[in-house]
């Protein structure tokens, strides 16, 4: 609020027609009808890092990512009549990002062999876990929790990993928190889809980093 | 009685707080008395914790940012 007055008394340029907290849908509105400048400027302080974060996340490069969200952006300023307000603005532009993603992957030739994890479980016929879970056990290590390089390289690694489809999901829900509900309009499938995958996705993963932390525990 | 595979497919529900009694008991006894177990639920938090701390690497930079922002700016402009 503060911010909002300082910027009142000192001109600085400021559009007096929102403010920090004004709604996206009240920006939207001025991009499309008066081409507002200051409207796109706080739209894309609002956005550009989690556009580049799921940008990032989806190509795993971040110089792709750059050009990703540029057309995003682009797509924004030109095509912001194709935002109907059916879902939440944010929501929209999430699901703009996730289709260049895809577009430049398949561009570039870095579409995935997907495979799926529906069957993949920790646990025997019997229902009993396998993978000796407690003896890799790493959840205490400082080394680890203390977010080295090393280790979160090693997490990174295993996220590259995962099959596309349960990355994309594992991205949107753990790394960029969104809410289960928002990850099933940007993609397109139901809630209980995301949930499946990312539930599926989880478990490999967490397999994985086990393994990997016990290596490298073990080469230390 | 609880085994395992239980735990196992539960837990989204366990940790996003959405089991509630007799469930909830059933689970929590079992990971009392199942070392495995407890470590999988352990581990599995944890590796939640570093997910969320990768967003830290999803940031434009300061350069990029300005660049990109001038450019749309003279699109919006040129529109």
């Amino acid at each position: 609020m503060q911010t909002n007055i300082l910027r009142d008394v000192i001109g600085n340029g400021i559009n007096e027609k929102f403010h920090d907290d004004s709604p996206d849908e009240k920006l939207i509105g001025l991009l499309l009808n008066e081409n507002d400048q200051k409207a796109i400027e706080e739209i894309f302080n609002r956005y550009v890092d989690k556009v580049y974060g799921i940008a990032l996340g989806i190509s795993r490069d971040p110089n792709s990512a750059e050009d990703i969200i540029q057309d995003v952006f682009l797509t924004l300023i030109e095509k912001i009549d194709t935002f109907q307000g059916r879902a939440k603005f944010s929501t929209w532009l999430y699901r703009v990002t996730v289709n260049a993603s895809y577009m430049y992957l398949r561009a570039e030739k870095k579409h995935e062999s997907d495979y799926s994890l529906e069957n993949y479980v920790p646990y025997d016929e019997n229902g009993t876990l396998i993978g000796r879970i407690k003896d890799k056990e790493w959840s205490s290590r400082p080394d680890i929790l203390n977010f080295s390089k090393e280790a979160m390289e090693i997490l990174d690694t295993a996220i590259n990993e995962l099959p596309e489809t349960y990355r994309i999901v594992c991205q949107l829900r753990d790394v960029n928190e969104l809410s289960y509900e928002e990850i099933s309009e940007i993609l397109g499938i139901s809630s209980g889809a995301v949930k499946s995958r990312l539930h599926r996705a989880r478990l490999y993963l967490r397999d994985k980093i086990s393994d990997y932390f016990y290596e490298w525990r073990q080469n230390k | 009685m609880f085994i395992c595979k239980d735990v196992v497919e539960k837990i989204m529900g366990y940790i996003d707080a959405e089991l509630g009694g007799k469930t909830l008991v059933e689970l929590e006894n079992h990971l009392y008395n199942c070392p495995e177990c407890d470590a999988f639920v352990r581990t599995y938090r944890k590796m939640l914790v570093l997910a969320g701390k990768l967003r830290a690497n999803g940031f434009v930079t300061i350069l990029f940012r300005n660049r990109l922002k001038t450019f749309l700016l003279s699109r919006l402009n040129a529109k």
